[in-house]
């Protein structure tokens, strides 16, 4: 059995600068209107509501005034190695498309048991505790019909908005080419990032600038050691962000210093005043 | 538990005043086995009838659509304006046509109608049904609510482009002939699903010798094709769901 | 034969047999499968051809482009523009959520409405738009009948200078009536500053692209501040991902971890109020050592040297109060920031090539203090950072035309003379146009209301001044409330008659200049969809008004349509020559230096100009290169002034009715004339007891909130943290150390009091908050609007007790003293 997506054509996957993030929360409402994702009138509550891409809140613990917060936006890792997801799917409904390196989900196909849901490390999952949209209010009118609306009772999660790469194939069809360009595939976030926080591309092809991303010293996954092999990187000059990415024994995490990246010359000084 | 010496005893009370059988059982009599084959083939045939013929009948219900369309006129370039290309399915593409962005404009939409049919008050046919079409639908600008063969559920997607001009696929593949037809045939739809017969094929039994493309519409099918042309990466659930 | 029991068995073994060899199993089972996953209440969304339409955001006035995705006539979403010169791509969350204003029928009025149930309850009957033309006008002409159309008020929420606005000003002033108010924005404040100190009028221009060290006074960069889309934008690009190749920083002046201050390359954090103090803090240090751009100083401004008047009075200049009062020292005693930051902001600022300070106070959608301004203005003179590139660039005006002159009858001109309600514009608040909450407490303190009619465009006042709560109980003794908003807002629930508007997404509006924008920028919003309801654009709500009023009324609207008045007003920018209505994402119009009028059109004719701002929807010069210093400032010394002589002769012509020392007082001034022409320190005044109320109340701004009259899009509270509103409460951010005096816990449900009323929220241990501030988000609490935004945590603003800024009169918002009790 194939174990990993070495092999398939595309590896898409996402690198997220948190140095340019700003917390505004545009990417989890543009991935909430892109995919018909359900509004619920108590959204407060985080076990309930769902979020396929959701900001988490860091904070680098110090006191007033040396307290600096920050961001995680998390959307689906599509682990490449073993998705802890896929492998204890019963229904098989939600699979490693290894030819573009997407981890689908079904939801027709999904029976709900929520194994999927538990065993995420990442808690990328949502569970639909209710049916979706108020029926007498109208909001159902600006649901897109290129994503399917969930009923209740299965899980969704975030597709790399799968959609948009079936939208670029299509246009270049008709364009009567076989291959997409870059950036003709990007996610609903990445499109709307205001501060362009998020590259999108293909990590097997080294000309996508997430390729040479991904070589920078800054850049780091979240629970990378656990091996799933995450498509999603994170990228900051911020020592104490880099080591939130993972949990790390006292002494354990070394600080990136003085590497050189691709023979630009500059040195990872801290990112920033310390006063 | 049983009592080894009340059963015996037990089952020749049973025989009651009935001679006895010698060897054989009771139940082995030849008699009361030939009148249970025969219920059990009148249950047999029972089921068969409900199964294969009150079923479909149940599960079924037929519908006209709204009006008629006379494909096979309207393909006829001499009859028609705008009707260009040499195949069939060039000439289909002038009504069912790809937009700028490659998605399928499916059924067109009363729009495509009117650029021929653009005068309510004069008919271009004599026929009926356009006379309808004339009054009902043009006059009042109001969409023909045509029910669609092939239409799948709502999870499901498909790019006609990719399977059209990208692999070379004629329409009649998966919807089957319908250049020459005069008449659209009743569409079949499923009470329980409410989707078209045709998704699951005309054969109840859903088994086809030789089976077309456009006998059946269901995975399994998009499936085959795929393994067949070899296009197995498409067989990826996020290549046909949405 | 006799069907036995065993012939009856045989029978069905048979058919459960024979029913495994028909389809009848296998095909129910696999329709079943399918009848499950194709609920009839799972909507399917109907599919068609997809299209962009091109229009301009409307819900702040940022005027982000935008490009609403639709299926046939159905908007599915928005996104970005990336032709856009305001914002390359990207838009805020609320500008990406605007759909669900447009569709979620339960936060929208279906049509002109009269009240039938209490005020505030939200109770409505629709009625026929000409029987809601017919109650307004009857009641307005019926107060101009009786000769006191000064009873007739409007608020007004449109951004100043949008056609919108000078019609609904052109109605007040054919009615016959001064009472025209607006709720307070920090462009109040840009405006009174750029009067006082550089005598121009046009909007404040940051140069933000082109900078390369940003000092922001508590401007909410990435809380909202300005066009959210062109702020973050810059954000990104100044973060290179190689820091080799960053070139601006940022340094951001604020008392809470905000985004911005945590995002920032550094973060200051003064006592809320005291930014200016910082700000003259800095220019101590510039001036003590010298590093002030002496040309700029000498040959460009006036009153920074000591100097002796026409009369023979001396006067000290800005060098001299800087130098004596606002030491590092002094000036940490005051801000708490040491004086070694001070000095360090101070190095950063002078050795950067092109720094700019930046003065806010969050978003833009409150106002801030004039002397601060001034004192953050001043730090651009020092740096020579006015009218240079990124630094404050004065551009023209926009060239809209101003709309024929207008003449009022004997009715109006006599109503027209009555006393401002507010008191703007007088000796005591000079340089005011509009003071809400002088409205509010004349209306609050009047035995009978001397508003009969009040008219509310594209304002929410009841949630959103700064007022404890005050512009309610003011709505409470209005006879007659009149709301055009589109929304059934608070404000909206207490009035008899709504003539609602449409949303931003179904009308042609105009957007004049972006807040903070360093070009002229004139963007036109156009209907994305046929209006959904019976609606009606405000814009030609007030035409239809104005003659439904009386023949005098309507004489002064010679149009046909709002439409038509968009068209008069920008044959201006045609007839200004050069403008572009199109825009390349290669060039951003920051990069392209023009000198004077810009580059050449790209129209001959007006037509062809108006059809590229309808399609395009904008029109704008790109930066110009800095003008000629020659009538560049309009002061009375025609030099930038770090002492105003406008606020000298203000204050000498009051002291002429009153004595000096009176006049000061009025003006909420504690310090001599001299100080008081210039930027300088004074601690509010509260009035209150802080033994009794010992910690500060400071609301707070989130950029994934919509905080103005604007309801927040549904989808925004999935951004929500849990640690700011979880079920119905909303959580006070305070230092764990400031807990921990009062024993609370995360969690904790507490009462917070000020003198002017209490709120209820749960405590959220912050080591971002200051520690004796008590910090409360602002946005939550709506009492209106449907189940997603009802009763959902409280509004900080009804607990606010706002002191008067001096000289300008506005309200002092952000020093509510206040308790904390346990519930």
């Amino acid at each position: 059995m194939k174990k990993s997506n070495d092999h398939g054509k595309y590896k898409y996957g996402m690198v997220i600068d948190i140095d340019k993030c700003t917390g505004c929360g545009t990417c989890m409402v543009a991935c909430a209107a892109e995919n018909n994702v359900a509004v619920r009138a108590d959204q407060s509550d985080k076990e309930r509501t769902i979020t396929w891409m959701r900001l988490y809140k860091i904070s680098n613990g110090k006191e007033f005034p040396h307290t600096e917060v920050s961001y995680f936006p998390r959307p689906c890792m599509h682990c490449d190695h073993h998705p802890p997801c896929v492998s204890v799917c019963v229904a098989t409904a939600t699979k490693l498309d290894f030819n573009t390196g997407i981890v689908s989900q079904i939801y027709t196909r999904c029976i709900g048991c929520r194994y999927c849901q538990a065993a995420c490390p990442y808690g990328a999952r949502y569970f639909n505790w209710w049916d979706v949209f108020p029926q007498d209010k109208g909001m159902d009118r600006y649901l897109t019909p290129e994503v399917s609306p969930r009923m209740r009772g299965v899980v969704e999660k975030c597709t790399f908005c799968h959609q948009r790469l079936m939208g670029a194939k299509t246009l270049a069809y008709a364009e009567d080419r076989q291959e997409i360009e870059e950036g003709e595939y990007v996610t609903a976030c990445t499109e709307a990032c205001p501060a362009q926080a998020i590259t999108f591309g293909d990590l097997n092809n080294p000309e996508h600038e997430v390729s040479k991303l991904i070589k920078h010293p800054f850049t780091f996954r979240l629970l990378e050691r656990i091996g799933t092999d995450p498509k999603v990187y994170y990228h900051s000059s911020r020592d104490w962000i880099r080591k939130l990415g993972d949990n790390f024994l006292p002494g354990e995490y070394t600080p990136v210093v003085n590497k050189t990246w691709a023979e630009e010359e500059w040195s990872t000084k801290p990112g920033r005043d310390e006063f | 538990m049983k009592d080894p010496e009340n059963s015996p005893k037990k089952s020749s009370d049973r025989g009651g005043d009935r001679p006895p059988s010698g060897f054989f059982p009771r139940w082995m009599n030849i008699n009361i086995l030939a009148q249970d084959v025969g219920f059990f083939i009148l249950g047999l045939i029972g089921a068969s009838i409900v199964g294969w013929i009150v079923f479909p009948a149940v599960l079924y219900s037929k519908h006209p659509q709204p009006i008629n369309f006379n494909h096979a006129l309207h393909l006829d370039s001499e009859r028609v304006d705008g009707i260009e290309g040499e195949t069939k399915d060039e000439k289909c593409f002038s009504c069912h046509s790809f937009r700028d962005d490659g998605t399928f404009t499916g059924i067109p939409k009363l729009e495509k109608c009117t650029e021929c049919h653009d005068d309510p008050e004069s008919p271009l046919g004599e026929t009926p049904a356009e006379k309808t079409f004339m009054t009902k639908y043009v006059a009042n600008e109001k969409e023909i609510p045509w029910l669609v063969y092939s239409k799948q559920p709502d999870c499901v997607y498909f790019s006609h482009i990719a399977h059209v001009k990208m692999g070379n696929i004629d329409c009649a593949t998966c919807h089957g002939d319908f250049a020459d037809n005069e008449k659209l045939p009743l569409y079949v739809k499923n009470r329980l699903t409410g989707y078209s017969r045709d998704i699951w094929g005309k054969r109840i039994s859903g088994f086809y010798w030789n089976k077309k493309f456009s006998d059946r519409m269901k995975m399994d099918d998009c499936a085959r094709c795929h393994t067949e042309k070899d296009q197995k990466q498409n067989n990826a659930c996020f290549v046909c769901h949405k | 034969m006799k069907l036995t029991r065993r012939n009856f068995i045989a029978a069905v073994i048979g058919g459960v047999a024979g029913i495994q060899a028909t389809p009848l199993p296998w095909k129910i089972t696999d329709d079943i499968a399918i009848w499950t996953q194709n609920w009839p209440w799972v909507p399917v969304p109907s599919t068609g051809e997809f299209s962009d339409v091109s229009s301009v955001c409307n819900l702040c006035p940022g005027g982000c482009g935008i490009a609403v995705k639709k299926v046939d006539e159905r908007a599915i979403k928005i996104e970005g523009r990336t032709d856009y010169p305001v914002n390359p791509g990207g838009v805020c969350p609320v500008g990406m959520g605007g759909l669900q204003l447009l569709y979620d029928e339960s936060l929208r009025f279906t049509g002109p409405m009269k009240r039938v149930g209490l005020r505030g309850a939200g109770q409505f009957t629709e009625i026929s738009w000409g029987e809601a033309f017919d109650m307004v006008a009857g009641r307005i002409s019926g107060l101009r009948k009786k000769g006191t159309p000064e009873a007739i008020a409007a608020v007004d929420g449109n951004p100043e200078g949008t056609t919108v606005s000078v019609l609904i000003k052109r109605l007040m002033r054919a009615m016959g009536s001064p009472n025209y108010v607006r709720p307070p924005s920090i462009n109040d404040t840009y405006r009174m500053g750029n009067l006082l100190m550089q005598g121009t009028l046009t909007p404040m221009a940051y140069d933000l692209e082109n900078s390369d060290y940003v000092l922001s006074f508590g401007a909410g960069l990435l809380e909202g501040w300005g066009a959210p889309g062109r702020v973050m934008n810059a954000w990104g690009m100044w973060h290179d991902g190689n820091p080799a190749k960053k070139k601006t920083r940022i340094v951001q002046v604020e008392s809470r971890a905000s985004n911005t201050a945590s995002k920032a390359d550094m973060w200051v954090a003064p006592r809320p109020g005291t930014d200016g103090a910082l700000a003259l803090g800095i220019a101590h240090v510039i001036i003590k050592s010298g590093q002030y751009d002496s040309r700029f100083v000498s040959d460009h401004s006036s009153g920074f040297e000591d100097g002796r008047s026409l009369d023979g009075v001396n006067h000290i200049g800005f060098k001299t109060l800087v130098l004596e009062k606002y030491s590092p020292e002094q000036v940490a005693k005051i801000t708490g920031v040491s004086p070694k930051t001070i000095v360090s902001l101070a190095k950063g600022f002078v050795s950067a090539k092109t720094p700019v300070a930046v003065y806010g106070k969050g978003k833009d959608s409150l106002n801030g203090s004039l002397y601060e301004f001034m004192a953050v203005q001043s730090l651009n003179a020092l740096k020579g950072s006015i009218n240079r590139s990124g630094g404050v660039l004065l551009p023209d005006p926009i060239p809209l035309s101003n709309l024929p002159l207008l003449e009022v009858d004997a009715v109006a001109s006599k109503g027209l003379k009555t006393p401002r309600l507010d008191q703007a514009g007088t000796m005591r608040y000079p340089f005011s146009d509009s003071l809400i909450n002088n409205f509010t407490e004349v209306i609050k303190k009047s035995s009978k209301s001397p508003v009969d009619t009040l008219l509310v465009f594209s304002a929410n006042p009841f949630f959103t001044l700064p007022d404890g709560g005050g512009f309610k109980r003011a709505l409470e003794k209005i006879p007659f409330i009149v709301s055009f908003s589109p929304y059934r807002d608070e404000t909206a629930n207490m009035a008899e008659l709504i003539l609602p508007d449409s949303t931003y997404l179904e009308k042609v509006d105009d957007i004049v200049w972006p807040t903070g924008l360093q070009y002229p920028l004139y963007g036109l919003s156009k209907p994305v969809v046929e209006p959904l309801y019976n609606t009606k654009n405000s814009g030609d709500t007030v035409i239809e008004l104005s003659r439904a009023i009386d023949e005098s009324v309507g004489s002064a609207f010679p149009w046909e349509n709002f439409e038509e008045v968009l068209q008069v007003r920008a044959k201006g920018l045609f007839d200004a020559g050069g403008g572009l209505v199109s825009y390349d994402p290669d060039t951003p119009a920051w990069q392209r230096q023009t000198a004077g009028n810009g580059p050449k059109p790209e129209y001959e004719s007006f037509d062809e100009m108006w059809e590229g701002i309808q399609s395009g929807g904008m029109w704008y010069r790109p930066v110009s290169s800095p003008r000629s210093w020659k009538g560049l400032f309009n002061t009375p010394s025609g030099k930038f002034e770090f002492s105003s002589k406008l606020i000298a002769q203000a204050i000498e012509n009051y002291s002429n009715k009153i004595s000096k020392k009176a006049a000061l007082k009025n003006m909420g001034i504690a310090v001599t004339d001299d100080e008081a022409c210039m930027a300088h320190y004074e601690a509010p005044k509260t009035g209150s007891d802080s033994s009794v109320y010992p910690l500060r109340m400071l609301p707070y701004e989130m950029i994934n909130l919509a905080s103005g009259w604007i309801p927040s899009p549904p989808f925004l509270y999935k951004t929500i943290f849990e640690n700011q509103l979880l079920k119905d409460k909303s959580f006070a951010a305070i230092n764990p150390k400031t807990a921990a005096r009062y024993n609370l816990k995360e969690g904790a449900l507490v009462a917070v009091k000020s003198p002017a009323g209490e709120v209820q929220v749960r405590i959220n241990l912050s080591e971002g908050a200051m520690p004796g501030i008590v910090y409360l988000p602002l946005g939550f609490g709506h009492t209106a609007y449907d189940e997603f935004l009802k009763d959902k945590g409280v509004n900080p603003n009804n607990i606010v007790q706002a002191g008067q800024d001096p000289i300008s009169g506005y309200p002092v918002w952000w020093d509510t003293p206040v308790k904390i009790v346990r519930v």
